[in-house]
């Protein structure tokens, strides 16, 4: 069989472990595939290319698809993907439907995951063909474009993801050019710390894990789950999988969107679940009883947010632009191995290429059979308490951070101080992701600016001149801020509807 | 016009140029936030960051210093003490802290976590991954 030649039973065996792990981290609320991920990330750099593959995409399905045991049971998103889960999820709950519901979700989410990964199959391999002739121009308009959907779309104003995603490129900025090896934006006492600005990996955990512990302490720590999962032991579950049958247009059509809202970059796994819950509503012929506990909306909302996998790779791995911050992590993963993700990826590697696909189809199916005969058992880690969870966290993220260059304490003080601003910008109500994305996207957007205007001899037009594509790209920009402009208008307008 | 469209590219100076463009956009994205907390202000006589919001009721001051204060300290602690001790006993007063009471149920929950963690850890990742431990 191929798929043993390409992964190989040792990258099966930590794909398989790492569904699992992600499902538990999806599974509690308040901690995310993304903190899987990220936590998650040291341990691959001893790890085979392709094991750590098997590894990071097992935890990525795991933590996507746990979020809908706690939606589902409680009432309470497990991962922010899962939102539009909770609206029919835990009514079925309430009639005494749990574990239909758990298995209606699972079995869409498995769907929804083998339909984005065909699109991934199809559409990357083409994307990165095109984008193989992309002049320095492009490539500076394409990051541009992606920093102004962050920007646009992400909750809150335009100008404040502006200045998160801008703060990210400046932060990203610190250390040494390359071209001509000379250090800026380094104050003098870090000078020999910062000589190759801070690193990724404690960044990354930083904001992500660190900043989320500090909120959950400032809160208590509270459980997450008060009221008791009642499943009605010993009744049959009432599932079966004719439940499916006049679903298909639905699945299709969600799992259509989630991908596409994964495409986008930084558009996280909500906006997916909310995209699809509100066309399926729409086009439902039956949309009273959305809400209520129909399967229908369940079904819209988890195919989409496994959907978003597939969809989130694909820029991921056809142009270098992470889809979401939890491909944004994958990002250090491949830097960690020396792998640069770009669009001559898939040709350069295409063993790698097929071990994603096939660490994808593993880890639906691992997924699928794990939640699926043992939901009853998972339900319960919601109760594990988190004063459990987070010191062992923090001591991984530390362990983590230390280790990613071998032995500097520099880097957990990074962890530490990134902890601290993830928790301040959450607090001010700057997005997160768009500073991600900018730190990660910083030095390449800075490489095209130069080489762009190495090639003008300084002249700006050139971003407008270059070609066709620079025009489209353009296009594109503007589209995305005239969405966002008129976007946010249109919500002021409802908000202060609601208001009066 | 030809002027202002284009930059002085001189090789030594390559590492400001992007730098000082991002500044200023920040300093623009910056300014119109101020103007947009102003007018807001003016308006409605509220602020962007309201302090209410910022120490809400339900601010646990205790936990959250102690724990900061705690995370900070820990880094500290290796270098004197090593990975193991002190992970052990940063963990134990980590996990007293979240839990918010000191009594003999939650010192036996704060010692099992916090053994098992480090052994664990200590074990997986320094012996059997081979990763360099503080």
């Amino acid at each position: 069989m191929e798929i043993l030649g390409v992964l190989g039973p040792t990258s099966i065996l930590l794909c398989f472990l790492g569904v699992f792990i992600g499902m538990i981290f999806g599974t509690i609320p308040g901690m995310t595939a993304t903190m899987a991920i990220a936590i998650f990330l040291p341990i691959t750099y001893s790890l085979e290319m392709i094991d750590s593959i098997g590894l990071l995409i097992g935890l990525y399905v795991g933590g996507i698809s746990g979020g809908l045991v706690p939606a589902t049971l409680l009432n309470i998103p497990g991962t922010p993907s899962s939102l539009c889960t909770t609206f029919d999820g835990y009514p079925m709950t309430q009639n005494g439907e749990g574990e239909k519901a758990l298995k209606v979700g699972i079995t869409a989410s498995i769907i929804g995951g083998f339909f984005s990964l065909l699109i991934l199959y199809f559409c990357a391999p083409f994307l990165a063909s095109v984008a193989i002739d992309f002049s320095a121009v492009d490539k500076f308009l394409i990051i541009i474009f992606a920093l102004t959907i962050i920007a646009s779309i992400s909750q809150g104003s335009l100008l404040g993801g502006m200045f998160s995603g801008l703060l990210g490129i400046f932060i990203s900025l610190m250390g040494i050019f390359p071209d001509n090896n000379e250090l800026r934006l380094v104050p003098g006492f870090w000078e020999e710390e910062l000589y190759y600005g801070f690193t990724l990996l404690p960044v990354l955990i930083g904001l992500f894990a660190i900043g989320q512990m500090l909120k959950e302490a400032e809160e208590g720590m509270k459980p997450a789950a008060h009221q008791d999962i009642d499943l009605k032991k010993g009744k049959k579950s009432g599932f079966s999988f004719g439940i499916f049958r006049k679903q298909g247009v639905n699945l299709v059509r969600s799992s259509v969107l989630g991908t596409f809202v994964g495409m986008l970059p930084g558009v996280g796994g909500s906006a997916a679940s909310i995209t699809a819950y509100s066309q399926a509503k729409n086009f439902s012929k039956q949309p009273e009883k959305f809400g209520k506990g129909e399967p229908e909306g369940l079904i819209s909302s988890e195919s989409a947010n496994n959907g978003l996998i597939g969809g989130a790779l694909i820029p991921l791995l056809s142009l270098g632009i992470p889809g979401d911050s939890t491909t944004a992590i994958l990002i250090g993963a491949f830097l960690l191995q020396g792998i640069e993700v770009g669009p001559l990826f898939i040709t350069s590697n295409p063993d790698l290429w097929n071990g994603i696909i096939y660490a994808l189809i593993v880890a639906n199916i691992v997924m699928f059979i794990l939640m699926f005969f043992s939901i009853k058992y998972f339900a319960k880690i919601v109760y594990i308490p988190k004063y459990i969870i987070f010191p062992i966290i923090v001591v991984m993220c530390v362990v983590g951070s230390y280790a990613i260059n071998n032995g500097v304490m520099f880097d957990v003080w990074t962890l530490l101080l990134f902890g601290l601003a993830g928790y301040i910008f959450m607090k001010i109500g700057i997005q997160i992701p768009p500073f991600l994305i900018g730190f990660i996207l910083g030095a390449q957007c800075e490489k095209y600016f130069i080489d762009s205007l190495k090639g003008s001899n300084g002249e700006l037009t050139v971003f407008f001149t270059d070609g066709p594509m620079a025009v489209f790209l353009w296009v594109l920009i503007l589209l995305a801020l005239g969405y966002s402009l008129f976007g946010n208008k249109k919500n002021k307008k409802n908000i202060n509807q609601e208001a009066a | 016009m030809k002027d202002l469209l284009t930059l002085e590219m001189s090789y030594s100076e390559y590492h400001l140029i992007f730098p000082k463009i991002v500044l200023i956009a920040l300093g623009i994205t910056i300014l119109m936030l101020i103007g947009r907390f102003v007018l807001k202000f003016i308006r409605e006589r509220k602020g962007f960051i309201s302090m209410k919001r910022l120490l809400s009721s339900d601010f646990n001051r205790l936990k959250f210093f102690a724990s900061l204060g705690l995370l900070f300290v820990y880094p500290l602690l290796m270098n004197g003490l090593g990975f193991v001790i002190s992970t052990v006993i940063f963990m134990i007063v980590l996990t007293l802290i979240l839990m918010g009471r000191v009594n003999k149920k939650a010192l036996m929950v704060s010692v099992t976590n916090s053994l098992t963690t480090t052994i664990v850890v200590w074990y997986v990742f320094g012996r059997v991954f081979d990763i360099t431990l503080p």
